[in-house]
């Protein structure tokens, strides 16, 4: 980890912050590279995990039915018992836009307790400021990235 | 007939003048769920879609899967960045990215070519329900409505429009699931959940309702679906609404009900179609086979419009086959006029004021943006008269586009930012290349006299091999990679871009919360002093 610690932390958290919290609050995310291949934060380490992961079983719910339709039409297409559908309209119609969306929602759930991990706070936009605020921000000096 | 499609116009406006509760960046995920969900779903996903799964099949499902799944991929990899970069035209955006007044030309055109291809399966499927409610010819029947929508943009604007969209939404979500449930239960086939059982009919269809690679092989389905789902990451038009929601986690929790909404409409289109299928074979007197084959075949224009005909087929009550109709009119109405206004603003904004004319007046921008909705107007309407595939499909070529040249863009911008402008500018230029000799290579030759000597008849490609790998519907299976390929390769071969834009992209990926109002350029401006915030 790269040691600039460039935030006088004006916001006290009661003692509670954890060691993502902490790695978080040392990190400038301005000086940190961005490249999908080479996370260079703690947090985004983590985001990527969540992001591939869930990115592998996507492909393999949207793409594998149909693959395996066509190596092996015949046990593909069976028909299913008390549904009726042949099995692999019913894996690629039903099953893969219905997986995306299961996924979709565990992404979100996942990608919300990685921000509880870290300590982030949605809620209050405005006044973590840790990175600078706008320019209608009264609070942007305090917390604000110095050079 | 006329008269009850008449009447729910009348309500339409109703609804319209009331739209105006959703309220500035307040929006909540519900909301912004169904406005994702309006906006989304155009005639192609109320007519086209099922007409896809009632007359090609298996295939038609690749449909089902690409405009559904590909909100997975846009929430994991786009939604929450998008919101934090703060730019939501694709022109603006990639402008900002890559610091290039070029890139913006690149991005404009094909916004431009994206909402023109677009527009030709909306304005198709007007002309068909419209046909169908009023009984006039297509093409009286394509010009009227798209005069009425035209008409209705240049004067009006947006305005109205944006501010309904949940509304919108819900119109047309009661209009399909009601036409479903009614035929599905009052025909026998189905009590609460015909999205599942529909299964039970599958042994009276024909075989090939249901049979795999049928007609189309395992290559252009997977073509298909993957164009459709990265496409659908590189619309413009989606990514505006992460813009208007309070934060990051609004967005992605709207992209999940989003998807969910769109879901409703998507489990029950199958069974519409199925449902449509078997009546139609009932109500012509034909065996189930004799749907796919012979003279009393279902014809493209029956398919497009079998959610319509299949209410009607089940002797449901007029004013009932009306609403399903009217729900894909209002579909593809709200459609085209967001298409168009993207369209105007892309000539008006990104081409004439900032590259032709650069110090337009607000006057000349207005009226260029009006010219221009009205000349794609008139584009769009001749196409349509004779348009070379169904809805869907014409709407999948638009797809294919958005994914091979604007999705690198994004993706590449947002998650990698030694991408420059080198790099966007020969990717975006291949991309489009790319798209552009594929429907001169396949669509093409059926319209042009010369273009069909060269392929050797008008159904031909010019160059077969390069159809069967790249079809225009399907190109991005082989473009996306490239496009990708050729920008990494020209962006590590040319300078890396300014530290003013890394940091920009940096912004983008830190977990820290924004502020409602700002940008990724606002915060770095701010943080680093370089440049005063002067935009």
């Amino acid at each position: 980890m790269t040691d600039n610690d460039t935030h006088d932390s004006v916001e006290t958290d009661g003692g509670t912050a954890t060691q993502p919290a902490q790695a978080h609050r040392n990190t400038n995310y301005l000086d940190e590279e961005v490249n999908i291949l080479k996370p260079s934060t703690a947090f985004m380490r983590d985001h990527l995990r969540v992001v591939w992961t869930s990115f592998v079983v996507w492909a393999l719910i949207v793409f594998g039915p149909v693959t395996l339709t066509a190596i092996a039409p015949g046990p593909m297409s069976q028909t299913m018992p008390v549904l009726g559908f042949p099995l692999h309209y019913f894996l690629v119609a039903f099953c893969a836009p219905t997986g995306a969306l299961i996924l979709a929602a565990i992404y979100a759930r996942k990608r919300d307790s990685l921000d509880e991990k870290y300590g982030i706070d949605h809620s209050t936009p405005d006044t973590g400021g840790d990175t600078g605020g706008g320019p209608d921000d009264a609070a942007a000096t305090d917390g604000g990235v110095e050079q | 007939m006329m008269a009850s499609f008449l009447v729910i116009g009348y309500v339409f406006k109703v609804a319209d003048t009331e739209g105006m509760w959703v309220a500035g960046r307040g929006i909540g995920n519900i909301e912004n769920g169904m406005a994702i969900g309006a906006n989304w779903m155009s005639a192609a996903s109320y007519l086209g879609l099922a007409g896809l799964v009632a007359l090609s099949g298996f295939y038609g499902v690749a449909f089902i899967v690409g405009w559904t799944t590909g909100y997975f991929v846009l929430l994991i990899f786009l939604a929450a960045q998008m919101r934090r970069f703060g730019k939501y035209t694709a022109p603006d955006f990639v402008a900002d990215r890559f610091n290039s007044p070029m890139a913006r030309a690149l991005a404009a055109f094909t916004t431009l070519l994206i909402a023109y291809v677009y527009s030709v399966g909306q304005a198709r499927g007007m002309g068909l329900v419209g046909q169908y409610v009023f009984g006039l010819d297509i093409i009286p029947m394509i010009v009227v409505m798209m005069t009425i929508t035209v008409g209705y943009l240049a004067l009006s604007g947006m305005l109205g429009a944006t501010k309904n969209m949940a509304v919108q939404y819900v119109i047309l979500i009661v209009a399909f699931l009601a036409g479903v449930y009614v035929v599905g239960f009052s025909q026998g086939y189905s009590t609460i959940l015909p999205q599942i059982e529909y299964g039970a009919l599958f042994s009276e269809l024909s075989r090939q309702f249901s049979e795999p690679f049928r007609a189309n092989s395992y290559y252009l389905w997977v073509a298909t679906a993957f164009s459709l789902i990265f496409g659908t990451c590189g619309l413009p038009h989606v990514l505006v609404r992460f813009y208007t929601v309070q934060n990051e986690r609004t967005a992605r929790w709207s992209t999940v009900s989003g998807l969910f909404f769109i879901m409703l409409l998507y489990w029950a289109a199958p069974a519409m179609a199925a449902f449509g299928v078997d009546l139609f074979a009932a109500v012509n007197n034909i065996s189930p086979d004799a749907v796919y084959n012979g003279e009393q075949a279902m014809s493209g224009a029956e398919g497009d419009v079998i959610v319509v005909l299949a209410a009607q087929f089940a002797d449901l009550p007029t004013w009932f086959v009306g609403l399903v109709a009217a729900g894909g009119m209002a579909a593809a109405i709200a459609t085209t006029a967001g298409l168009f206004i993207t369209a105007s603003s892309a000539v008006a904004h990104d081409i004439y004021s900032e590259l032709i004319n650069p110090d337009a007046t607000q006057r000349q921008q207005v009226l260029i943006g009006r010219a221009t909705i009205v000349a794609i107007g008139a584009l769009v309407t001749v196409t349509a008269f004779n348009p070379p595939a169904l809805i869907g499909e014409l709407v999948a070529y638009a797809f294919s586009l958005a994914g091979t040249v604007l999705f690198p863009m994004f993706f590449l911008g947002l998650w990698w930012e030694n991408t420059n402008r080198q790099g966007a500018l020969a990717g975006m230029t291949t991309g489009l290349l790319l798209w552009i000799g594929s429907v001169v290579n396949s669509v093409l030759p059926a319209y042009v006299g010369f273009l069909a000597d060269i392929a050797g008849g008008p159904g031909q490609a010019i160059i077969p091999i390069y159809a069967q790998y790249v079809p225009p519907i399907g190109a991005a299976l082989i473009g996306t990679p490239l496009v990708f390929l050729v920008t990494i390769a020209v962006s590590l071969v040319t300078p890396e871009p300014p530290l003013e834009t890394k940091k920009m992209v940096r912004q983008c990926h830190s977990p820290e919360p924004m502020g409602q109002q700002q940008s990724a350029e606002d915060i770095v401006s701010n943080s680093g002093g370089e440049t005063p915030a002067d935009d």
